[in-house]
């Protein structure tokens, strides 16, 4: 059985479909390309799996449950975490702050264990903390702990992004353009990073519009269009695709 | 001199009323996302809620907390009926429909209570002095319960889950809502605290002077001004902005006279806008 696989899946705003219908899966401890034309629908299908917007029809079965329509949330202590295009954080908070708020059983703070603080919650504080540090570390940004996350470079808050989502113990993250806006540097690193991700045992799900990146890490690659899945297969495969240019470059003039 | 420091101290004591309201009016701002004008209807509400129950018998505390409470419900009610279905569509049509909304809870107070302007029946106290500084017994008390509301106010966004759950939604709402925090439920005690503060902000001025159905609509325009000035959605800067407005107001009346006095919130929008559009202690916009 595959780890993830939605079926069926709609959502509409204001009577337009743009989700039309979406079959795909992805299978556990690779990297799975997904990619298509401004407006095909990517961004909303990470909205709606990740329970931000929830679905109007169809189902998300990650990990042997039904997913759709629970809150955002459940989806991510079930395994399931994403990140956004948009890498805005919170600006308050430093690097540290932010991998430690989203670790996973955070204990949190109630006013009980605020005052009397139980033991078994500064534990969990302290295995969080180093994990956070971990984190840190793999994606080279230990140097930039303390600093507010404000300060971050583009690329920066991308790699805090991924940060974010790693310290929920994820079985399956979904990045949303994890270099948009990244320099070329920058984005090697990012790439080798996320290389390194099913060797731990998380699988990818990540949107991406450049395609020289595409090719090196992700296999398969699922394209889409006009909210449906166009086709699937190896880079090459779906680069060979008639329908695939014309999706993006239009129809040949006759 | 001695009248430019009375007019410090008179702005103070304004301030400070002035605060409590402002906080709310940027709270509300940070969360919901509409700049909300219908605090001027849910401040008189709330001036005329707490007048009642000081009337059937009730301390200042008490009052106040009827305040709070009626205010806050009514505000919660219209939010949710006229403001937020809105907001989808942009801060605009929530904010004008906004000022519908103020207009409804202004008429019917007048329907309620008619045009005449009240009093609280309070205690005549005779003036301290400070040398040639005066200052009412009155005045330090209301100042002294509007400090203790914003203390309250500042301590509950800081240490409780629902003024952090609050502070971060309104930095980052799909953050936030990956961490379990529901945006409708945050929404839901934005604009009935936010709305409770308004309410008690009018019963404050209004124990300063006297009420009326338009004494919201007269201050609305000190709490926006209060607001933009310190950045709107910052709580310590609606504070800062509320004091400065308050002595700017009572400064002006020496200068250019009372009939003016409504201008200097115009004003501190207009050159906060033009130097520095996020306010004093606002984030920048991303």
């Amino acid at each position: 059985m595959s780890l993830f696989e939605i079926k069926d899946l709609r959502r509409a705003f204001y009577g337009l479909e743009v989700l039309r219908g979406v079959d795909f899966a992805v299978e556990a401890g690779g990297i799975t390309g997904l990619i298509g034309p401004n407006g095909a629908g990517k961004t909303t299908l990470f909205n709606v799996v990740s329970g931000l917007v929830p679905p109007n029809a169809g189902s998300i079965v990650f990990d042997g449950s039904e997913m759709a329509g629970k809150s955002p949330d459940v989806i991510s202590r079930a395994g399931l975490l994403r990140t956004f295009q948009v890498a805005r954080g919170f600006p308050k908070l430093s690097v540290f702050q932010h991998l430690m708020l989203y670790g996973r059983d955070q204990p949190g703070e109630s006013l009980l264990t605020a005052i009397f603080g139980s033991r078994a919650a500064r534990d969990r504080e302290a295995e969080l903390a180093e994990k956070a540090l971990e984190t840190a570390r793999f994606l080279r940004l230990d140097r930039l702990i303390d600093n507010p996350a404000t300060a971050l470079s583009g690329g920066q808050k991308k790699l805090l992004e991924i940060g974010r989502a790693l310290m929920a113990e994820p079985k399956l993250v979904l990045l949303d353009e994890p270099t948009a806006g990244v320099n070329p540097t920058l984005q090697n690193e990012i790439g080798e990073r996320l290389l390194e991700l099913p060797k731990r045992g998380i699988t990818v799900l990540l949107i991406e519009h450049d395609m020289g990146f595409i090719a090196h890490l992700c296999d398969p690659v699922i394209v889409m269009a006009e909210g449906q899945v166009l086709t699937q297969g190896t880079f090459d495969q779906v680069r060979n695709d008639h329908r695939v240019r014309e999706a993006y470059l239009g129809k040949r003039a006759a | 001199m001695n009248l430019v420091l009375q007019a410090l101290l008179n702005g103070l004591v304004s301030g400070a009323l002035l605060a409590v309201p402002a906080i709310g009016f940027t709270a509300m701002f940070a969360v919901l996302r509409f700049p909300n004008f219908s605090v001027s209807g849910v401040a008189t509400l709330g001036a005329f809620a707490g007048y009642t129950a000081y009337a059937a018998g009730f301390q200042i505390v008490g009052s106040l907390a009827v305040a709070f409470v009626v205010a806050g419900a009514v505000g919660l009610v219209f939010d949710k009926v006229a403001h937020l279905p809105l907001v989808k569509q942009g801060a605009l049509p929530a904010a004008i429909a906004s000022i519908a909304s103020g207009l409804v809870l202004e008429n019917v107070v007048r329907l309620c209570f008619g045009n005449d302007m009240r009093g609280y029946d309070r205690p005549i106290a005779r003036d301290v002095h400070f040398g040639d500084l005066r200052i009412n017994p009155q005045q330090t008390e209301t100042m002294g319960v509007a400090l203790v509301i914003m203390l309250l106010v500042f301590a509950a966004l800081a240490f409780t889950r629902v003024g952090k759950a609050m502070r971060a939604s309104a930095d980052n709402p799909e953050l936030a809502a990956l961490k379990g925090i529901r945006p409708d439920r945050v929404a839901m005690m934005a604009s009935f605290i936010g709305m409770g503060l308004v309410g008690m902000g009018g019963m404050l001025l209004g124990l300063d002077s006297s009420i009326d159905p338009l004494t919201g609509a007269r201050i609305l325009l000190s709490i926006f001004a209060a607001a933009v000035l310190g950045g709107l959605g910052s709580a310590p800067g609606a504070v800062l902005g509320a004091f400065l407005i308050g002595m700017a107001e009572e400064l002006s009346v020496l200068v250019v006279g009372s009939p003016y006095r409504a201008a200097v919130g115009f004003f501190a929008i207009l050159i906060v806008l033009s130097l520095r559009p996020r306010g004093l202690l606002g984030e920048r916009a991303f």
